[in-house]
């Protein structure tokens, strides 16, 4: 199990390299500024120039969409992990503090937990003002508590388990176990956990940007991409199409991954 | 019984946090309150009288300290005044109660036939697993989760409403502009339920009582339809019930992608407008709908599952 | 060396066990014996201080512990270790088997190279060779890891072993095998061990004192020879004539 674990981490960290390799080469070669409008060449469909199009300023809408996908990928990534770190901590902290302030964690961490993502993000994004940083914010503050609610879960079976109670025995203090036995063996689950919500973070912020609660227009985010061109749908469809397809194929790209992760740690292959 | 009395507190300790964490997030919003709410009141007035401005501090106690402010609201919305719309002067229940409707008409149609097609999928992929039926289901599954709800809903609208104009694309009113909406809906629900009903089929399948009556000489259909059907109900069930948010989430990007009226562009339209008091309802709507179902699904679990043991709960 | 009068364990208002008096001497196996939910495990998890029991006398020499009322609370001496039933539930999954028989020494602060060799000797000692010590345990047989147990158990030297079961996970020929050495082991070290199980034949082979419990209570406290030639009870001649009609017994105890 854990050589074909090891495996798929190599070949999962080929893979993330050699799309980022992509992208940052993308860009590079680009002859195209994401932000260069072109009024002689609008919303002309895919050319040999213009791989995926331009769009309704003359942008060249695949050097857009390679932008786009630091906004997309970068901003979702950092929120997941924000949460995952945070959430984990929490979580950990709850399954270690006895019956009353286990309670109290978790009634708060069940409190956050009630709002859904979107209608908590519409709602600080909203009042706040539309902008990337109170997205951001937005979505960190609604991030962590599956994780707390996993991370409490499992670190409660685990500190059952055999092992546990012999590293107590043999004198190894809380702190030295939480480090060495059980955060190691809570982790795998949760890093299933992060790919998920990695893509689902992904599909809230292009989500939020086409509502125009998120990251907005002319920035290349795919979502606003996706608002700026509803618009042309009739006369130019591939101002929708292109970056909807992106949304699409990132987000089952992470699916699959985080399925054959998950997979892989499946405890009859352990 | 103590396990009960610690839910039931554990449910009203959530509602309080709910209520704190929705008021504090109207509290920190920017803005002059009293301005607005003179606003409301005296749509016709050009300017506002300062006079005016400090008499709604006093009567809102707006100047009060974040506690205090927050239990005199909470004791209303105990009551159940929920206060008065900014923008409109309505009571924010007679507006709620007025959106309502429409959300309900769109979601419980997309429910119906999502679910439908999501079992209908499921079960023929766990009774020929394997076969081409299965891996579509798979597929269709996985693209379905990937896919982002309202470019699902641009593409319909492109190929029904462009295209071969069979169908309004935006608005409400007739029953022909339900039909995109709740489609697209509906396709979201399939996807996501499709994949948990085959894998609670399948678990059900392979449970040992199956071989069992497979040894008895039970035909496979009669073991599907009266064994594995029952079998995997209740955890689906569980998860439907659990799927609630995806569900409203849904919604809400459904009717702004189709400009419909409902829940969903209410609460946009009035975070949009920093119509306070509508935005703390609906998002106290939200959430208490989210926590009650949640209770009650767990509360038939451990009715009709003994097993189900104390301790277990969130 | 370890010396208990009329142990009590009560937890949520419920008595598990009552009345049991043991003693151990030095280089002696005392076998707990009893159905499953009889109580036994109740015993020496509450000699290890991880269930809160009372008592009318309690010994323990390598410590000089002499007390009456609550247990003591052990976790932690370097005195006592614990081999449990499962040994995939005992090791961690993420440890090298080294790494988890070295975690016994954890108190001591050694140097690194003497960890590695008290390992490499103690894996030895459970017939292990010093290739294991980087194996994990789900690439090593069920006996193997029942063997890093042992290991584990035996490197801090302790004086007392207490063991859960250590035979019942494993298949016939491994258990005969692991039986026997540690029976060696106590022979040569001097160790006191306190084994439960539910296995007959083990304690008729092995055991210097039998103890009987039913139901969280004293059946019978006897030496080996007296338990099966002149049982204290009924229901303890019941359990020996089931075992020996199974053919469960050695030949000695056939008798």
């Amino acid at each position: 199990m854990r050589a074909a674990l090891r495996r798929f981490l190599r070949r999962l960290s080929l893979a993330v390299t050699c799309i980022a390799g992509a992208v940052i080469a993308g860009l590079w070669l680009t002859p195209y500024d994401p932000a260069a409008a072109d009024f002689l060449d609008r919303l002309s469909p895919p050319t040999a120039q213009h791989w995926a199009g331009t769009d309704h300023l003359g942008r060249d809408i695949a050097t857009r969409l390679l932008h786009g996908g630091l906004w997309s990928l970068g901003l979702s990534l950092t929120i997941t992990a924000f949460g995952l770190v945070t959430g984990t901590l929490i979580g950990i902290i709850a399954a270690q503090s006895g019956r009353i302030g286990d309670f109290a964690i978790m009634r708060v961490t069940d409190s956050f937990f009630a709002f859904p993502e979107l209608v908590a993000a519409v709602a600080v994004a909203g009042i706040f003002g539309p902008s990337t940083v109170n997205l951001v914010i937005a979505l960190m503050i609604v991030s962590w508590m599956k994780f707390t609610r996993l991370a409490r879960t499992l670190a409660l079976t685990t500190s059952k388990q055999d092992f546990v109670t012999q590293a107590r025995l043999n004198g190894l203090s809380q702190a030295r176990i939480l480090l060495v036995h059980i955060l190691p063996n809570i982790l795998p689950s949760i890093l299933v956990l992060g790919t998920n919500s990695w893509s689902r973070t992904i599909l809230a912020i292009s989500g939020l940007s086409f509502l125009g609660f998120g990251v907005q227009p002319p920035q290349s985010e795919w979502g606003a991409m996706l608002l700026d061109g509803k618009p042309y749908m009739q006369s130019a469809p591939h101002l929708m199409i292109f970056p909807g397809l992106t949304v699409l194929i990132s987000v089952l790209a992470i699916n699959l991954a985080g399925d054959r992760l998950r997979d892989l740690l499946a405890p009859q292959s352990m | 019984m103590t396990h009960a009395l610690i839910r039931l507190t554990g449910l009203f300790v959530v509602i309080f946090g709910i209520a704190l964490i929705t008021f504090a997030l109207a509290h920190f919003a920017p803005g002059d309150k009293a301005q607005a709410i003179a606003h409301a009141r005296y749509p016709d007035a050009m300017g506002i009288p300062p006079q005016i401005l400090i008499d709604i501090r006093a009567e809102f106690r707006l100047d009060d300290p974040f506690h205090l402010h927050f239990l005199n609201w909470f004791g209303q919305v105990l009551r159940g005044d929920f206060g008065v719309s900014y923008s409109s002067g309505e009571r924010v229940w007679a507006i709620f109660l007025g959106s309502l409707g429409e959300t309900v008409t769109l979601t419980i149609t997309s429910l119906v036939f999502g679910l439908t097609g999501a079992f209908i999928l499921a079960s023929l992929a766990a009774r020929y697993p394997g076969s081409i039926i299965d891996r579509a289901a798979v597929v269709i599954a996985s693209v379905g989760a990937a896919m982002p709800g309202f470019w699902l809903a641009l593409l319909l609208i492109l190929a029904f409403a462009v295209h071969l104009q069979w169908l309004p694309a935006y608005g409400t009113g007739t029953a022909a502009h339900l039909v995109l909406p709740a489609l697209t809906l509906a396709l979201w629900v399939m996807a996501s339920q499709t994949r948990l009903l085959r894998s609670f089929f399948l678990d059900a399948r392979a449970q040992p009582f199956m071989e069992t009556l497979r040894l008895r000489g039970h035909s496979e259909s009669e073991l599907f339809y009266r064994h594995t059907l029952r079998h995997a109900m209740a955890p689906a069930l569980t998860m439907i019930g659990l799927d609630f948010a995806s569900l409203m989430e849904g919604a809400i990007i459904i009717e702004l992608t189709f400009a419909r009226s409902g829940i969903g562009s209410l609460f946009a339209a009035s975070v949009l407008s920093r119509d306070l008091p509508l935005v703390m309802f609906l998002v106290m709507f939200f959430a208490v709908i989210y926590v009650l179902i949640n209770t009650s699904v767990e509360l038939v679990q451990r009715l009709s599952d003994p097993r189900m043991s104390e301790g277990n709960g969130p | 060396m370890l010396s208990v009068d009329n142990l009590t364990v009560r937890t949520q208002g419920k008595t598990l066990v009552q009345g049991v008096s043991l003693t151990v001497q030095p280089g002696q196996m005392l076998c707990i014996i009893g159905e499953s939910g009889a109580g036994k495990s109740t015993v020496i998890k509450a000699l290890q201080g991880l269930m809160p029991g009372t008592c009318d006398h309690f010994r323990f020499d390598p410590i000089g512990l002499d007390l009456k009322g609550a247990l003591p609370d052990m976790v932690g001496l370097p005195n006592t270790r614990w081999v449990m039933q499962d040994p995939l539930a005992a090791l961690d999954p993420r440890f090298r088997l080294g790494r988890s028989v070295a975690e016994s020494l954890h108190r001591l602060n050694l140097p690194v190279d003497e960890r590695l060799s008290r390992v490499k000797s103690a894996l030895e000692t459970v017939e292990l060779g010093p290739e294991f010590a980087d194996r994990f345990p789900t690439e090593v047989s069920m006996g193997q890891a029942q063997r890093a147990c042992l290991a584990r158990a035996m490197i801090a030297e302790p004086r007392l072993i207490f063991f859960d079961e250590p035979l019942s996970a494993l298949d016939a020929l491994v258990q005969k095998k692991i039986a026997r050495r540690m029976d060696e082991l106590r022979r040569q070290t001097g160790m006191a061990y306190v084994v439960v199980t539910h296995d007959l034949g083990f304690a008729a082979t092995y055991a210097d004192h039998i103890i009987l419990l039913r139901q969280g209570h004293m059946e019978a406290s006897q030496t080996r020879e007296a338990f099966f030639i002149r049982p204290a009870n009924a229901y303890a001649r019941a359990l020996i004539d089931a075992a020996r009609n199974l053919g469960a017994l050695p030949e000695s105890q056939v008798a």
